[in-house]
């Protein structure tokens, strides 16, 4: 039996090819830094995921619990892998908690660090207690309390949703987009229109981007149905006159600069390389590619390799992605690990 | 959740009502616990991997041998603080050259005043001369006249003499190092020089200029390591200023109106400080007023240029004296009831200042004391409102912020037009020895360093 | 060069009703290849989302006719009439606070690209920027032959009537109350500080070199000689005082 398979990472993607592997047979081990498996979804409290409007609780969580079952899986929670060498088929790592661990493959389902908005000062985040973030949203919604002004507790009555915050933007040097957040910033516009039918929310954009069938479900969908409005204009400040935070933009297709006033303000943050990234590259001895995600070959030979021969990737680790495409690109990455771990066992013996 | 009984109070933040939320500590963690790693917040993720730090292709230059580069040193006494994305910035405390605001020194006389009697009070070695020209950055965002080459070559010129001005006193090259004045300057500079550091050819063509103006230094362009705005060493020295501190400023409802050119142009060279506005606005002015003791009150126009226009300001003043009036002044007296209105740049303290008269021809006047920092901080250490902040010159009624700060401006008004007698007959006091103004050419005379 | 594309008229047509002349096809793309060539043009323009935020900050939007977006948008499409059209008034009206530049996430500078197609309009000696810069010419003047830009005695009430009724709100001479300033430079009436003849000969070399003159005569000849004259004036009194420091020298 070959050796199983090192799973950096227990979020969508590396909770799929620990499920895959199992499926196939194969031993995995999932080494996971925080104190529970999930990821994201589960340690950041996102609330109903996008596009299957299940909640994140039970829809990644029940992957948590199958994986967890599974007798194929060694899980090792709240640490990381301090030390790794070797060679396809023959991987030694050793565990920041001391354990040793032998792999055939490696597979990095490392994921991503949500954008900070302190580094978007003038849009009020960390200077205004009611300029909040879509992740801090979810938290009101799956935490049941409901979406209500920091500073008071209040309902908002306006809600302003900005997009592309931390994305398309050399000003901070993330030129990327951040491929989900329009998607997920329309379903939390119904979200709230639904728990606050008397709130008015609007989205301010450049572009929108719900791609495939997300346009029906979400985009057009959250205007006929939940009256949410869109306006095409990035918004440039956010300030506060001492009652409302004020927003001011150009509504670029009527061509006429705005200044409203907002109870609260939401940054659609983006999605960042990992910040631990560097040490991620170091350990592994992997590349990054030139925005610091770590660096993918080429989909038309097999999904999910790295620079490293033995060493595959998943997911938004790679760059932003959504959850479905993470767990369908850690089912494929297994794949590819499975095959590289047993052909260099064959070889070996 | 339930603060909502305390009437129509709002708690958002710096504004006029700000009180703390006091959040339970389990709500506190649900509001940010998604913060997974502490990160130092100017540190953060924008890192010179992300956004070109145009320094570092000035230290390349100098090792390829193309520029001199002219070095802040330990001589400086220098403080280190960080901009907006986290990088250090290097603030010399001392040995300074005067780099004059051509609307500072023409139009409100006070303003270089108070910051040169400040560093008498410091005891900072400093040259002021007459060697110097505009930066002309007025005139050209004015009117268009000038481009990047007339620009760049003002740039070095200047910068050039204040390497070499300490010549005239017997004293080697790169005694001292320029302190820029104006807002204007400062942005002119920090544009031109990545310009310079960025196109060969623009050297080029600079280079044969300023070899023809024997400015040279090893048949070099000498670039500056640092283009230093005057506000930012106000901002490095504010606790040593607030120590010298004379009137009680705890009463002042200070609103900060920060230059578009300091904190606009070239965005990442702007000093930001986590112990000032949370690092989330521009620290300079801010900290010296807090430093002082007054408070700094936010306004929803913070961000907005004051409407100086450089070309409006002078052929142009309806544009001008409405967004003054109506997206600044009338903000800051109704919104935040602002008894002071701060800047640091020469355009915006004569806009703010010299539009006020007009709005009593309208509906609703509207007025506010308007300081540069360097004045306000002078007047609460003691300096003379008329003989040193020269508060005469000022249309706005900075008479109401002097009584708030409980000087006797009437009878401060009268020592000076006592003065002007003494003036009359030739005996005016001075900050510094007149005999160091001229460095070379006409009427220079050189005198020995007296130490 | 490319040629450029976008919308271009293939003939010339001018406004039917209009007795000026239109300008060629072959003009506006000189105009046009004029702001693009200069080195600044590629590092202030990359391209543009059309996100508005530019127009959002932009002082000059609030009370004119005029968006920097509209401004970017006309550069990066190549419409060569619409650049000719703004360059008439519209680029007048920016107010140069470079915000638009600080925010746009292209890194554009909107405000940089006025000025460029602020001095193609001088190059080409366009009436329009003649007469926006007509008032603006004291300034110019004192600027060119002093390095100053404004004096003291250039704020007077007759200038600045809307600034109120006392340039002081001391009474006493202009010469007095300047000398009552602490600072030794700024002793003077008829500059802002106190220059020195050095420092003019000087300037004057770049204003040559740099092709400012040749901007000045442009826009305004009168200007210009007044300020030939004043310069020529200055030199010879520089290349005096030179004579006299060698005579010095000799002594």
């Amino acid at each position: 039996m070959s050796k199983p398979i090192l799973i950096v990472g227990g979020g969508p993607s590396g909770l799929a090819a620990a499920q895959a592997l199992a499926g196939l047979g194969q031993r995995a081990i999932i080494v996971e830094k925080e104190s529970r498996l999930g990821g994201a979804p589960i340690i950041s409290g996102y609330a109903k995921l996008v596009p299957s409007g299940e909640w994140a609780k039970d829809a990644i969580g029940g992957m948590v619990s199958r994986v967890e079952r599974d007798p194929l899986v060694t899980v090792h929670k709240g640490c990381t892998v301090a030390e790794f060498a070797g060679d396809p088929g023959d991987f030694r790592a050793t565990l920041s908690d001391g354990a040793k661990v032998s792999a055939g493959a490696a597979i990095l389902c490392t994921g991503f660090t949500h954008f900070d908005s302190v580094n978007k000062p003038e849009w009020g985040f960390g200077t205004f207690q009611d300029v909040v973030t879509t992740t801090q949203i979810e938290q009101m919604i799956s935490s049941g309390k409901g979406v209500r002004c920091p500073s008071d507790g209040r309902k908002p009555q306006r809600v302003a949703i900005l997009l592309c915050v931390g994305s398309r933007d050399r000003q901070i040097g993330r030129e990327w987009c951040s491929k989900i957040c329009c998607t997920v910033s329309c379903n939390i516009a119904m979200e709230i229109r639904e728990e606050l039918p008397d709130c008015h929310v609007y989205i301010y954009y450049m572009d929108i981007r719900t791609f495939g069938l997300y346009e029906t479900k979400y985009y057009w969908t959250s205007q006929e149905e939940y009256k949410v409005k869109y306006i095409k204009a990035r918004i440039a400040e956010v300030t506060s006159n001492g009652e409302k935070l004020i927003v001011k933009g150009e509504d670029t297709l009527v061509k006429r600069p705005i200044t409203i006033p907002f109870d609260m303000v939401v940054h659609a943050i983006g999605m960042d390389p990992n910040v631990d990234n560097k040490s991620i590259a170091k350990t592994f001895g992997i590349a990054l590619q030139e925005q610091g995600f770590i660096g993918k070959g080429s989909a038309y030979s097999a999904l999910g390799e790295t620079s490293r021969a033995g060493v595959f990737v998943a997911g938004a680790a790679t760059g932003p992605e959504t959850i479905d495409d993470s767990i369908a690109q850690g089912r494929a990455a297994a794949t590819t690990a499975v095959a590289v771990a047993n052909r260099a066992d064959t070889v070996a013996a | 959740m339930d603060t909502k009984t305390q009437g129509k109070e709002r708690f958002t933040g710096h504004g006029a009502e700000w009180r703390d939320a006091k959040l339970s500590s389990e709500d506190a963690r649900i509001a940010t616990g998604w913060v997974e790693l502490k990160v130092d917040k100017r540190s953060m993720l924008t890192t010179k991997e992300r956004v070109e730090d145009v320094r570092d292709v000035m230290w390349q230059l100098e090792k390829d041998g193309e520029i001199v580069v002219h070095r802040i040193s330990e001589e400086h006494h220098p403080v280190m603080v960080k901009t907006l994305y986290g990088w250090d910035k290097k603030i010399p405390t001392t040995r300074l050259w005067h780099h004059k605001s051509c609307g500072q020194c023409g139009n409100i006389p006070g303003y270089p005043a108070s910051l040169l009697w400040l560093m008498n009070r410091l005891n900072v070695e400093y040259l002021d001369e007459t060697d110097q020209t505009s930066c002309t950055a007025w005139n050209y965002h004015g009117s268009g006249i000038g481009n990047l080459e007339s620009l760049a070559a003002v740039f070095l010129r200047n910068f050039h003499q204040a390497y070499v001005a300490a010549r005239a006193q017997g004293l080697p090259d790169a005694y001292f190092y320029p302190l820029v004045h104006c807002g204007t300057s400062f942005g002119n500079y920090k544009e031109v020089r990545g310009y310079l550091l960025h196109s060969a050819k623009l050297r080029e063509s600079v280079k044969k200029i300023l070899g023809k103006l024997g400015r040279l230094v090893d048949g070099k362009l000498l670039i500056p390591e640092e283009v230093v705005h005057y506000s930012e060493w106000l901002h490095v020295v504010r606790d040593r200023i607030a120590a010298t501190r004379e009137i009680d400023c705890s009463g002042i409802r200070a609103t900060i109106h920060p230059a578009c050119h300091v904190y606009k142009m070239v965005p990442e060279d702007a000093i930001y400080d986590d112990t000032i506005n949370g690092g989330n606005r521009l620290a300079v002015s801010t900290g010296i007023m807090q430093a002082l003791g007054a408070q700094v009150i936010d306004y929803s126009t913070w961000y907005d240029c004051c409407g100086f226009g450089f070309r409006h300001i002078i052929s142009e003043r309806e544009f001008t004296r409405s967004f003054a009036i109506d997206r600044k002044i009338r903000v800051a007296v109704e919104e935040a009831h602002a008894d002071v209105m701060i800047g640091h740049d020469t355009g915006c303290i004569t806009t703010l200042d010299k539009n006020q008269w007009i709005s009593k021809s309208g509906a609703r006047p509207v007025e506010l004391a308007v300081l540069a920092d360097c004045q306000f901080a002078a007047l609460a250490c003691g300096a003379h409102p008329y003989k040193i902040v020269q508060s005469h010159w000022h249309a706005s009624p900075t008479e109401t912020l002097m009584e708030k700060l409980g000087i006797d401006w009437q009878a401060k008004k009268a020592e000076f037009v006592a003065y002007l007698d003494q003036v009359k007959a030739g005996k005016q006091e001075n900050l510094y020895d007149p005999r160091k103004m001229i460095t070379s050419g006409p009427g220079f005379i050189p005198i020995a360093r007296a130490q | 060069m490319t040629h450029a594309t976008g919308t271009r008229v293939q003939t010339v047509i001018g406004d039917p009703v209009s007795e000026k002349p239109p300008v060629t096809p072959a003009k506006l793309e000189e105009i046009f290849k004029d702001i693009q060539s200069d080195l600044r043009y590629d590092h202030e323009l990359n391209g543009c989302l059309n996100c508005g935020i530019c127009t959002a900050t932009c002082p000059a939007a609030h009370y004119y006719d005029f968006s920097p977006r509209e401004i970017v948008q006309l550069l990066w499409t190549e419409n060569l009439e619409g650049i000719y059209d703004a360059m008439q008034e519209k680029i007048w009206a920016c107010a140069q606070c470079y915000t638009c530049a600080a925010r746009c996430p292209f890194g554009n500078s909107p405000g940089g690209l006025v000025m460029l197609m602020r001095e193609t309009a001088i190059k080409h000696g366009m009436q329009s920027a003649k007469n926006v810069l007509r008032p603006f010419s004291r300034v110019m003047l004192k600027l060119i032959s002093t390095g100053n830009q404004l004096s003291p005695d250039m704020i007077n009430r007759e200038q600045f009537a809307d600034w109120g009724p006392n340039i002081s709100k001391v009474d006493a001479p202009l010469k007095i109350l300047r000398k009552a300033i602490p600072m030794p430079t700024l002793n003077t009436t008829a500059t802002a500080w106190e220059v020195n003849l050095k420092t003019s000969v000087e300037l004057y070399t770049i204003w040559e070199e740099t092709g400012v003159l040749k901007q000045l005569e442009t826009v305004d000849e009168n200007l210009f000689d007044v300020i030939s004259d004043i310069m020529d004036e200055k030199r010879e009194d520089w290349k005096d005082f030179l004579a006299d420091q060698e005579d010095a020298k000799d002594e």
